[in-house]
């Protein structure tokens, strides 16, 4: 008796088993494209059979930590989802629920539940499973609360986010800091009220949300000296960007003439020739902020006022008086009107190097001249003085 | 000895010395300052990642410079021993004669004039890059100074002075190493080797061609008249330690060139000083709705009291499991009725024995709400009628 009871209990797992094989197979013969059926396969339960009861709003269930799992799945919200577009059942993830009652879970707190699917992303996405990330990092060091697929992506509302080019979809980018924010919120609280942040929440697809500047899902460290060295170039990208740029007025110099100043000459040195070197010379971020980046006539943080220029000088140059700040050229090219005094000496040696070279060049190339035109008389005379000994002999 | 392999004394092994170690200190310096100045040239970079690094490479320049302004104090000293204790003519001042001698010179070239113009101990060539050198010495100095020690600079000028003595660094770096390329590599390596940095000396032909009135000068026996042993120990007693103190004024001044003040702090700057994790307080998940949307009550009609009046619409969500969980299928009221595995699911008269009001009350994972449990016992208690 016992006996029957333990298989049935184990049928619908070995079923399941089963099932998941042929669904693995038709994958794999789909050359990794996710398709999978809810229908017309035999024995695997419908998508139907699962809401009937979890469609209900408020479900939970209590784990042995005392923590209530929300097991309700809004069929409206899901019917949006990118998986429920593919057709992809509840069964394929959920692949231990099969009947009811559903066996036995062993987790006892949320996240040890959240983490039993740690891999099942893996089945379709495993693309993204090569990427090494600062999350993955993390959570292979040991920390459980990193973040593993699902905890960005809820599987049972994660729309699609690209459209039918693979190109993001930027209503989705404009929503995506939401999704750092759950672990971030003191970064994102000051990201929005930045100048990214507040035209980002506008709907502009221009600006940079988190992902535009540390990537998506190949997340890098951002506190190594190689993030901080390349980081000009991140800020470059959109900033020497015309077209871009041209929209907001603002300039497209910032780069290049960041480069050919005393910090940028040698942070892009340094990222040059040797890439993991640590240095303290400023970069971008230093100056401008690093998520609370403001306009640069912001009252409170912008650097065009001096006495906030000041202050960003006196970070790194605690000794700094107020002239100091115009010894950087906030990335102006200098004219009669901005750093005169800059201008006027690039312009003095402009004529002066080659007035010195010239009236050497003329004097060393008469020089040049009289020494040919000697050698080539004394070779002719040389010549008329050997041809007069012939006829004379 | 004849006239023609008569050597002629010019630089002495001190002062050939001391034109070594300014061709060590310019060539290092200029090695290592045109790389910063033109950093993003590929050879720029080769050269930097040959000598260490963008940060060796400026300990390099700065060494050489330092080397570099004291060979000028050595050379001062030399000089004013010279000009103070021996009297010596200063044959390295400009004269007007040196200018006519210049235009002499281009004309003699031009085949404009017989004779090349007849030049003294140190000719316009000589003057005009020893000239250019104090020029350019002085002016590096006080601009690689700025740049040194901006903190201080910004105190005693507007702060624009600052990246206007980097151009003018660089600028004068260019000309000075492009005037020795041209000029001093032309007039002493390239139109004929000129050995007197190295041996000392001249032979006549070239003392006859740059220096013929020193020429003349010497092979007249007039040597320049130094000073009788006594004059010249008194002068001593004054020159040396005048000397001395200003060895050692310039020594400090360069010691406090060098420490003069902590540019920029030594760490790297504070990135972001917000802390990366801090967890969003989760937004709260809907909860069961006070009323069950599928209660007919809900909707402000009158409670179902037929199956098809109502009832139905109670067991449609049962419908997703029970097409055939546990036998039983609740599509159609005749499938109620005749019940799965455990009985029928509908007793007409008798909620006890009915599987569906066991069920509800039991373990079942899913429950009718109480008001929908309610109207359920209320229709089997009046007969479970279809209509």
């Amino acid at each position: 008796m016992t006996q029957k009871f333990r298989l049935m209990r184990i049928l619908p797992l070995q079923i399941g088993l089963g099932v998941f094989l042929a669904w693995l197979g038709l994958l794999i013969a789909q050359n990794g494209v996710v398709y999978a059926a809810s229908s017309g396969q035999e024995q695997q339960p419908g998508n139907a059979v699962c809401l009937g009861c979890h469609q209900q709003p408020g479900q939970t269930m209590t784990l042995p930590s005392g923590e209530q799992l929300y097991v309700s799945v809004d069929p409206a919200q899901f019917g949006k989802s990118a998986h429920a577009k593919a057709g992809v059942a509840c069964a394929v993830c959920h692949t231990d629920i099969f009947g009811y009652p559903h066996p036995q879970r062993s987790a006892q707190t949320i996240r040890e539940y959240t983490l039993t699917y740690k891999d099942t992303c893996k089945l379709c996405h495993a693309d993204k499973y090569a990427l090494d990330s600062v999350h993955r990092q993390a959570f292979e060091s040991g920390n459980e609360n990193a973040p593993i697929c699902v905890d960005c992506h809820n599987p049972h509302t994660q729309v699609q986010v690209t459209d039918e080019q693979g190109n993001l979809i930027p209503e989705e980018l404009g929503k995506s800091p939401e999704v750092c924010a759950k672990c971030h919120n003191a970064i994102y609280e000051e990201y929005i009220q930045s100048v990214h942040g507040e035209a980002a929440q506008q709907g502009n697809p221009d600006v940079p949300v988190c992902i535009s500047c540390h990537g998506l899902h190949k997340i890098e460290d951002p506190t190594t000296a190689k993030f901080r060295l390349a980081s000009p170039k991140l800020c470059g990208d959109c900033h020497s960007n015309q077209e871009m740029m041209a929209k907001y007025g603002l300039s497209t110099d910032v780069y290049n003439t960041y480069v050919s100043d005393f910090h940028g000459t040698t942070v892009t040195l340094f990222e040059k020739t040797s890439p993991d070197q640590p240095t303290n010379k400023a970069v971008c971020y230093d100056c401008h902020g690093v998520h609370s980046i403001r306009r640069v006539d912001d009252p409170q943080a912008g650097l065009e006022i001096k006495q906030n220029m000041l202050a960003a000088c006196q970070r790194c140059h605690p000794d700094a008086n107020e002239n100091f700040p115009d010894s950087w050229l906030s990335h102006y090219t200098p004219s009669p009107t901005k750093y005169p005094v800059v201008y006027y000496v690039n312009l003095f040696y402009k004529f002066f190097i080659p007035t010195v070279l010239g009236v050497m060049g003329v004097l060393v190339l008469s020089d040049v001249g009289r020494r040919i035109s000697m050698a080539v008389r004394r070779r002719s005379k040389g010549q008329n003085q050997g041809s007069k000994e012939k006829t004379q002999s | 000895m004849s006239e023609k392999t008569q050597r002629y004394m010019r630089f002495d092994v001190a002062q050939r010395i001391e034109h070594l170690v300014l061709i060590l200190s310019f060539t290092i310096l200029a090695l290592t300052g045109l790389p910063q100045k033109y950093s993003l040239s590929p050879v720029s970079q080769a050269i930097i990642q040959a000598l260490g690094g963008i940060e060796t490479i400026r300990v390099i320049h700065r060494t050489a410079a330092i080397v570099f302004v004291l060979e000028a104090v050595y050379h001062v000293v030399v000089l004013g021993y010279k000009l103070i204790v021996l009297r010596l003519e200063a044959s390295m001042l400009p004269e007007f004669k040196d200018a006519r001698d210049m235009v002499e010179w281009f004309l003699f070239n031009l085949g404009l004039r017989k004779e090349h113009p007849k030049m003294p101990r140190y000719n316009f060539m000589e003057k005009m890059e020893y000239w250019a050198m104090v020029w350019g010495l002085l002016l590096m100095a006080l601009t690689g100074f700025m740049l040194w020690n901006p903190l201080t600079t910004a105190r005693l000028l507007p702060g624009q002075f600052i990246p206007a003595a980097k151009a003018a660094h660089g600028a004068e770096a260019v000309l000075a190493v492009l005037a020795i390329i041209l000029w001093h590599f032309y007039n002493v390596h390239i139109k004929r080797w000129n050995w007197s940095m190295i041996k000392g000396t001249l032979s006549r032909e070239e003392m006859e061609e740059e220096h013929a009135l020193e020429l003349e000068k010497l092979e007249k026996g007039m040597t320049p008249v130094l000073p009788d042993p006594e004059t010249k120990r008194r002068r001593e007693r004054v020159y040396f330690p005048a000397a001395a103190l200003f060895v050692l004024a310039s020594l400090f001044l360069v010691v406090r060139f060098v420490t003069l003040e902590e540019t920029s702090i030594t760490t790297l700057p504070p990135a972001e000083r917000l802390p990366v994790v801090v967890r969003r307080s989760p937004t709260p998940l809907p909860t069961r709705p006070p009323t069950p949307t599928t209660a007919p009550t809900a909707e402000g009609a009158a409670a179902p009291t037929t199956w098809e009046g109502g009832i139905d619409r109670i067991f449609a969500k049962c419908a997703a499991c029970h097409g055939t969980a546990g036998g039983l299928s609740v599509k159609t009221y005749a499938d109620l009725l005749k019940g799965g595995k455990d009985g029928p699911g509908v007793a007409p008269g008798d909620p006890d024995a009915s599987q569906v009001v066991i069920k509800m009350r039991g373990a079942h994972p899913v429950k009718f709400s109480d008001a929908e449990l309610q109207q359920v016992i209320d229709w089997i208690r009046a007969g479970a009628p279809e209509k």
